[in-house]
């Protein structure tokens, strides 16, 4: 018996990620100061409504992981609010009177990618 | 052509005070409408919308406004006109909110709307009102549109007509 003709169906997804995550750090100009994770997280929210309003204010950011000692975080945002949200962090300047600035290291729509990044390889 | 667009937004100030319309000016509402703006959108929000703004018309009796804006940035201005809740002059804060009734491109379209608008909302007037006299003014109000209204139309069939007759005699 021939076998049944096999039916092929192609599916393309143009973007399967709703969501984008970066990882930043944030740059003091004098050292010594600290904030937790609240602090920070006000941080972000008060620079997007600084550019933005209080409407991308709301939008739904993360801080999935947050590190004190180095003051580098995991961010999570939706994909129409990267374009928003990478410039109001470009566009920041000083917390509470310090100065301050946001170094972006690493932007994928995919979590996986933030783990390994070929730039930290340290080649012996 | 380059030229640059615009969109006008008909905005009707709708209040419980009758003394809100009447203080009612095109500065104060200008003002009212940039800070807004800026509350709700953000530097960008009120950079971006603020240079095509302006107030065109403003009624103080009937409380309809006319804003223009740039095309591109038009969804800024309308989203935020429910977030305007007062009008504050002189120190008095009346409450109040902006209803749109029509987004156009140009001046005229909005006046057309305007009118005809305006036609509907004097026989939902009459329905409504209580008192002989008012109805009497109403309904005279009510036929002279009409009688407009027929005497525009009249006008352009006559045009036509005059158009139709001067080809032949060609």
């Amino acid at each position: 018996m021939p076998a049944p003709a096999t039916t092929y169906e192609r599916i393309v997804y143009k973007n399967p990620s709703e969501y984008h995550y970066m990882k930043v750090c944030l740059e003091f100009q004098d050292c010594g100061v600290g904030l937790n994770a609240a602090q920070f997280k006000q941080l972000l929210i008060s620079a997007l409504k600084d550019l933005f309003g209080e409407v991308d204010a709301a939008l739904p950011l993360d801080v999935l992981t947050y590190e004190e000692k180095t003051l580098s975080a995991i961010l999570r945002i939706c994909s129409s609010g990267l374009v928003k949200l990478w410039s109001s962090l470009t566009l920041l300047g000083s917390y509470k009177g310090k100065n301050c600035a946001f170094r972006v290291i690493q932007v994928s729509p995919f979590l996986l990618a933030l783990s390994g990044n070929s730039r930290e390889l340290v080649l012996n | 052509m380059v030229r640059f667009k615009h969109r006008y937004l008909l905005c009707e100030v709708v209040s419980d005070d009758p003394r809100c319309r009447l203080t009612l000016e095109d500065r104060v509402l200008g003002t009212l409408v940039r800070d807004t703006i800026a509350r709700v959108h953000g530097t960008f929000g009120a950079a971006a919308c603020s240079i095509g703004f302006a107030v065109r018309y403003l009624n103080a009796y009937t409380g309809i406004v006319l804003l223009r804006c740039r095309k591109e940035f038009y969804r800024l201005v309308w989203s935020a006109l429910p977030f305007i809740t007062y009008l504050e002059n002189k120190g008095h804060r009346y409450p109040c909110f902006l209803n749109t009734l029509h987004v156009g491109g140009t001046i005229r379209t909005c006046q057309k709307f305007l009118i005809q608008y305006n036609r509907r909302q004097l026989l939902i007037l009459l329905q409504n009102c209580t008192d002989e006299g008012e109805r009497e003014a109403i309904q005279k109000s009510v036929t002279k549109s009409c009688l407009l209204e027929e005497e525009s139309a009249g006008e352009e069939l006559s045009d036509s007509g005059g158009e139709e007759a001067a080809e032949p005699m060609e």
